[in-house]
């Protein structure tokens, strides 16, 4: 029983993690990137092509999770450029086609590319017993470097200066760039690092089990259900979400299976988007 | 600069009446370009339908897969299971879709979502068919699908008279189209296109005709789900997927032109043409899609039939 909610809590903070940073790029830069789960199995695959390399398993990580962040930057800089030339619903359009295109880009090559690549990370000691219970190393390594992702992202959210700009674009573009904020710059360091954030989830599906080519869409769509049940413009409601979620889906995977799980959570997320299109748990951001 | 001539819609239809129903005879008896053709047919059908929902009154249904193939899916499942005729369940499919199809249009305008929820919404129907499609396997026999060849309709088995039994639904759905851009509805639409806050204050009932357009729409994506169905043999989830429909539709309707009422098989022509080229490129078909989808969106947002009305200097339809 305890097994499962610590495998709940840990994929929930995993989840999280990815859609902490589809809801950070539509506070900020009003687009919502569908091809975030994507960009997840760039850093994945990333880092098990270095590693196949011969690299040592944690620079593979640090560059996969860097590859990640580098192709963030240059979606940014490059096809988003277009999007970010309007305001509104008409950017929301704009670079939600835009990233739709782009997923079944990336989808397409490393299919085509890279069919037989997966990465998996195993751990020198598989498990270790705390108490009474076994805890996967796997798992506990995860639930770390996630809450500890989540912590720096806190700090530097609340406690710079860095941070506080950024909340105040997610607050109102104009009024920021009327206090002489360039909102360009902070919009790409925002998606670049929404982007290593994403790279990192993907390489930690490489230490609990296995990552292919395949995951994309369907971390794509898991992540944009966390952000929309946790509401789309509030990252402690993601964080919030993402747990929650990872926990509903581990009871419910075990007690009614995975198909009937799935159903659930979709439901719930259109029902969210119908009943409190800001999200379940935004308090604030 | 000179006025640009008008071209009339009747003179249009005509033309792509004539041009569509002399392909066969081009394709010199060939039974693989002649399904090539069928299939682009069947898929101006759904872009016209996508037309009508997005191009004109912007509601971005990502689910036409999924209400076709519901559509599909029911009309095939009832005359299966209790073996009724084809022609009395396809009209049942078409209300399953236009029902749903009004639904979602409905919630969506009384909570007043953005272009993105909407899409959001029905991109999450997609997948909850899908999955339906994929569990209820008593049914739906699952990933495997269910052959239609037996229970086809007689005019949808042979090669030539399937093609013009779907060109006759189709150009049915562009003269209802052209009909419904002129009457009131169609003035409503353009009005709710250009300015919904605008239009709403100058006494156009919005809701009622978003509501209107995305059901005549998924009506529309029902039959030609329906067509689709018994036509290709065969159906599964993957035939219904949204990067089988949804996307190609995308790209067919940026491709010719939104709002428009030559886009659509203008569009359509052109993506099976694109399609024929990239075949040898296999799988790697997705990315050349993806990259079509960008580049259409970012450089070429008014599409095929405003770039020839500028060449020619005449106004398309």
């Amino acid at each position: 029983m305890l097994a499962i909610l610590i495998d709940g809590i840990v994929q929930g903070l995993q989840l999280s993690l990815m859609a902490v940073g589809i809801t950070l790029i539509f506070g900020l830069g009003g687009v919502l990137n569908l091809a975030h789960g994507q960009i997840a199995v760039i850093g994945g695959i990333a880092t098990a092509l270095l590693l196949a390399a011969g690299l040592h398993p944690l620079l593979a990580s640090v560059l996969g999770v860097l590859s990640a962040g580098a192709f963030g930057l240059i979606m940014d800089r490059t096809i988003l450029v277009p999007a970010y030339r309007y305001q509104g619903e008409e950017r929301l359009l704009l670079g939600l086609l835009i990233t739709l295109g782009l997923s079944f880009v990336v989808n397409g090559f490393l299919d085509v590319r890279y069919p037989t690549v997966a990465l998996t990370l195993p751990l020198p000691t598989p498990s270790f017993t705390v108490g009474a219970i076994t805890v996967r190393t796997a798992s506990a390594a995860v639930a770390v470097i996630a809450l500890a992702a989540f912590a720096l992202l806190f700090a530097f959210l609340k406690g710079t200066l860095l941070g506080k700009v950024v909340r105040s674009i997610m607050q109102n573009e104009v009024g920021a760039g009327l206090c002489g904020i360039n909102s360009g710059r902070i919009r790409t360091l925002i998606v670049a690092l929404s982007a290593m954030m994403a790279g990192l989830a993907g390489v930690m599906q490489g230490l609990f089990s296995s990552l292919g080519t395949e995951l994309g869409n369907e971390f794509t769509s898991f992540a944009l259900i966390v952000a929309v049940i946790g509401g789309v413009r509030s990252v402690n409601g993601t964080l919030v979400a993402g747990v929650l979620l990872g926990i509903v889906n581990a009871y419910a995977s075990y007690y009614v299976g995975a198909y009937l799980t799935l159903l659930i959570l979709l439901v719930t997320a259109a029902g969210t988007i119908l009943v409190r299109p800001q999200g379940l748990f935004a308090f604030r951001t | 600069m000179t006025a640009n001539r008008p071209v009339s819609g009747r003179a249009a239809l005509s033309a792509v009446a004539v041009a569509l129903a002399l392909v066969p005879l081009a394709l010199g008896g060939s039974a693989y370009y002649l399904r090539i053709a069928t299939l682009a047919l069947i898929f101006m059908g759904y872009t016209v339908a996508f037309n009508i929902i997005f191009g004109h009154t912007r509601q971005l249904f990502l689910c036409l897969g999924a209400l076709a193939g519901a559509s599909a899916y029911v009309s095939v499942v009832l005359t299966m299971k209790l073996s009724m005729s084809p022609w009395l369940t396809i009209p049942i499919g078409i209300a399953v879709a236009a029902l749903l199809g009004g639904a979602f249009s409905y919630v969506s305008v009384r909570r007043s979502l953005g272009v993105i929820f909407v899409g959001i919404v029905t991109l999450v129907f997609s997948m909850i068919f899908h999955n339906l499609v994929l569990g209820l396997r008593d049914w739906t026999n699952g990933e495997t699908g269910l052959e239609t060849k037996a229970i086809a309709p007689a005019v949808l088995s042979g090669g030539l008279p399937s093609y013009y039994a779907i060109l006759a639904v189709l150009l049915v759905a562009l003269v209802a189209y052209h009909l419904l851009m002129r009457s009131r509805a169609g003035t409503a639409f353009q009005a709710i296109a250009d300015d919904e806050l605008a239009a709403e204050l100058a006494g156009i009932d919005v809701t009622a005709y978003k509501v209107f357009a995305a059901s005549v729409g998924s009506a529309l994506l029902g039959a030609i789900g329906a067509l689709h169905a018994y036509y290709g043999g065969f159906i599964s989830p993957t035939v219904f997927a949204l990067s089988s429909i949804d996307i190609v539709v995308l790209v067919a309707l940026l491709l010719g032109g939104m709002g428009t009422l030559l886009g659509p098989v203008l569009g359509g022509i052109l993506f099976t043409l694109i399609d024929e080229l990239v075949r040898p490129l296999g799988q790697l078909n997705v990315v050349v899609y993806g990259i079509m989808i960008v580049l259409l969106v970012v450089t070429f947002r008014h599409g095929v039939v405003a770039m020839l009305g500028k060449r020619l200097k005449i106004r398309l339809p």
